[in-house]
């Protein structure tokens, strides 16, 4: 009976590790409760629960009012299976950047109505050895116009296409796979590859590769640095991006970085 | 092993050939080559006519906002195609033997993504086309213009055997961050091929906004390459937008003429012969022809044959005028700017101006028969 209790305690301990854990990017779990984190780029997150995680973009949140929770539905030995809920109303950011003069994005002859996305994906995280935990997901797309929207309007960008396609065509597929890799004692490898299926009339295939180097300096703080590389059907035929793509006007290629803090 | 599998493939995901964002072009690179879908055998002839038109990117008289004083600035694919089919429409009803078109788009957001070079091979009587990128960017971050590709092409009944892309100077008078986005003008040198006569064909389309001495290099550049193929000794054609007044032009000053209502210009005390940039500058971009660009083109008129020479002009100017900053009325063009040039011969009186075509762009054509070169 002691030994029962002895396992069942180290097994809690260990279902614990696979519900929360610092760090929770791009896996099936969740912040452990009352942690914050957020990074330079990286939206604000706060473990609301032992099984659930709240996300918001607080330096958008006036111009793209925006949420999105994380709640961890089932523990298994071997596996931990979570769902992601997003919401964003974009209007006052597509607004914003339809204007004439630099920075104009969109034509100012537009005006973007009240609309709305919608994302939700279901995550299931297993560690395939000590080393390596993987991420598979599966996830789901929805946009509204609650107006006319011309398709004159679209942002011919990756990125920013692909994501924004459900306003236009009302939804998107997206299939991935993300890849934790320990490498070293405060270093990991990050790999995450994202299959966007899109009901477009043409465009209609997106992926998104993207490599990071990971240091973990504690759990309070932790560095990243990598790319991302883009392929895209657009309106005007097919692309190869690598992200972020190189600026003449510098005399390096600039990596995608970032700095996190987690408390 | 398996972390080798990785690093290969992050190695291979890292070297997939990737556009830049703006393509910046070197001083000289092959052109892009075009086949109309059905190839016409088109014989050998003694004289052929040769034109240029700028068009518009098949905008045609649309106040689009870049300058027309417009609002417009993503134009829908279906009035884009209505708009070549009439451009289509009066090539066929001219029939010229070889087209210099400048502004014209392969892949632009603001024209719906029309490769507008195949489009007019597949829908008039050339067989062969070249094309040489002015304004190539993924994305243009600016008043929503997106992704752009805009040119000068060359369209030929016979087929172009060579092609080469000229990069002109930019423009001195821009900040970094806006020359990276902004226009990379060209001169599009091709040669062809008619039935063994070999002769070279010569677009530009010269800088139309600079306020410093850009304009006097292009034409100058233009004027190189055409220096060189006569040093060769074999024909040519030329011609395009030189944005440029011809020797002895009655004004020289049009920012009255083409202000737009938000716009002031001729300060108290101004001086005509010097633009004053800044805050609130003396004249116009692209509207001022005073300065160093007075008579920018007589370099040109002294060494070859205009198909409109000065005296014709001089005699009846506004006969002559090709363009116009007046997009509602189709008798507004009030100067000449397009030209067609040779170190041969045009047919005495052959030069017509195309005033019928007047609602198809802001430019009219401008067409002559050329005693063709040996």
């Amino acid at each position: 009976m002691k030994k029962l209790l002895i396992l069942g305690f180290l097994f809690s301990l260990v279902s614990a590790q696979h519900l929360s854990q610092n760090w929770s990017e791009g896996t099936a779990y969740v912040l452990p409760q009352g942690r914050w984190e957020v990074g330079l780029f990286q939206p604000l997150k706060f473990g609301y629960s032992p099984s659930t995680e709240i996300t918001v973009h607080p330096l958008v949140m006036f111009i793209m009012p925006n949420a999105s929770i994380k709640h961890v539905w089932r523990r298994q030995s071997n596996a931990t299976w979570s769902s992601v809920h997003s919401a964003y109303y974009p209007t006052p950011l597509l607004n914003m950047v339809a204007k004439e003069g630099t920075g104009g994005l969109v034509s100012p002859e537009f005006e973007f109505p009240a609309a709305i996305l919608l994302y939700n994906e279901v995550r299931v995280s297993r560690p395939i050895n000590d080393k390596v935990l993987m991420t598979g997901k599966t996830g789901l797309g929805l946009g509204k116009a609650f107006g006319d929207l011309d398709e004159r309007t679209t942002i011919d960008f990756p990125l920013i296409y692909q994501r924004l396609s459900p306003l236009y065509n009302g939804a998107y597929l997206r299939i991935g796979a993300d890849f934790v890799i320990s490498i070293a004692k405060k270093w990991e490898l990050h790999l995450d590859d994202d299959l966007f299926l899109m009901a477009n009339k043409d465009a209609t295939i997106g992926f998104e590769h993207k490599g990071l180097l990971v240091w973990k300096k504690s759990d309070r703080f932790r560095a990243t640095v990598g790319y991302k590389v883009v392929f895209g059907q657009y309106p005007f035929g097919n692309q190869w991006n690598l992200m972020p793509p190189f600026i003449p006007l510098l005399p390096i290629w600039v990596p995608l970085f970032d700095f996190q803090w987690g408390w | 092993m398996k972390n080798n599998y990785i690093i290969t493939f992050l190695s291979l995901t890292l070297f997939i050939s990737c556009d830049p964002i703006v393509n910046e072009f070197p001083d000289s690179e092959e052109a892009i080559f075009y086949t109309a879908d059905n190839i016409n055998s088109v014989p050998a002839v003694d004289t052929i006519t040769v034109m240029t038109w700028n068009i518009r990117f098949g905008a045609a008289r649309s106040h689009w906002f870049g300058d027309a004083c417009g609002d417009r600035v993503i134009l829908p694919e279906s009035e884009v195609t209505a708009n070549l089919l009439a451009v289509a429409d009066y090539l066929a009803s001219v029939d010229p033997d070889i087209l210099f078109l400048q502004e014209i788009d392969v892949e632009s957001k603001r024209t719906g993504y029309v490769d507008q070079v195949q489009w007019l091979l597949d829908n008039t009587n050339f067989n062969y086309g070249a094309y040489a990128s002015a304004w190539q960017s993924q994305f243009i971050p600016s008043d929503g213009l997106g992704r752009m590709n805009m040119g000068n092409a060359v369209l030929s009944k016979w087929e172009i055997t060579d092609a080469t892309r000229h990069q002109l100077s930019l423009r001195g008078d821009q900040d970094a961050l806006t020359q990276l986005f902004y226009l990379r003008r060209n001169i599009l040198e091709t040669k062809i091929d008619m039935d063994g006569t070999t002769f070279y064909a010569v677009n530009t389309h010269a800088t139309a906004f600079a306020t410093d001495d850009t304009k006097q290099k292009h034409i100058q550049e233009f004027k190189d390459v055409l220096d060189r193929i006569e040093g060769e000794g074999v024909s040519f054609i030329a011609g395009g937008d030189l944005n440029s007044l011809p020797v002895g032009s009655d004004s020289i000053d049009y920012c009255l003429e083409d202000i737009c209502s938000d716009e002031t210009f001729h300060p108290e005390g101004y001086d005509l012969n010097v633009f004053d940039t800044g805050d609130n500058p003396s004249h116009k971009e692209g509207s001022w022809f005073a300065g160093d660009d007075f008579e920018v083109l007589r370099i040109l008129y002294e060494t070859y044959s205009p198909a409109v020479d000065t005296v014709l002009y001089q005699a009846n100017e506004a006969q002559y005028f090709t363009h116009t900053p007046e997009y509602d009325n189709l008798d507004g063009f009030n100067r000449k700017l397009d030209y067609l040039w040779t170190n041969e011969n045009w047919v005495t009186g052959s030069d017509i101006t195309h005033w019928d075509a007047a609602a198809l762009s802001d430019h009219l054509p401008v067409s002559a028969r050329w005693e063709v070169g040996q």
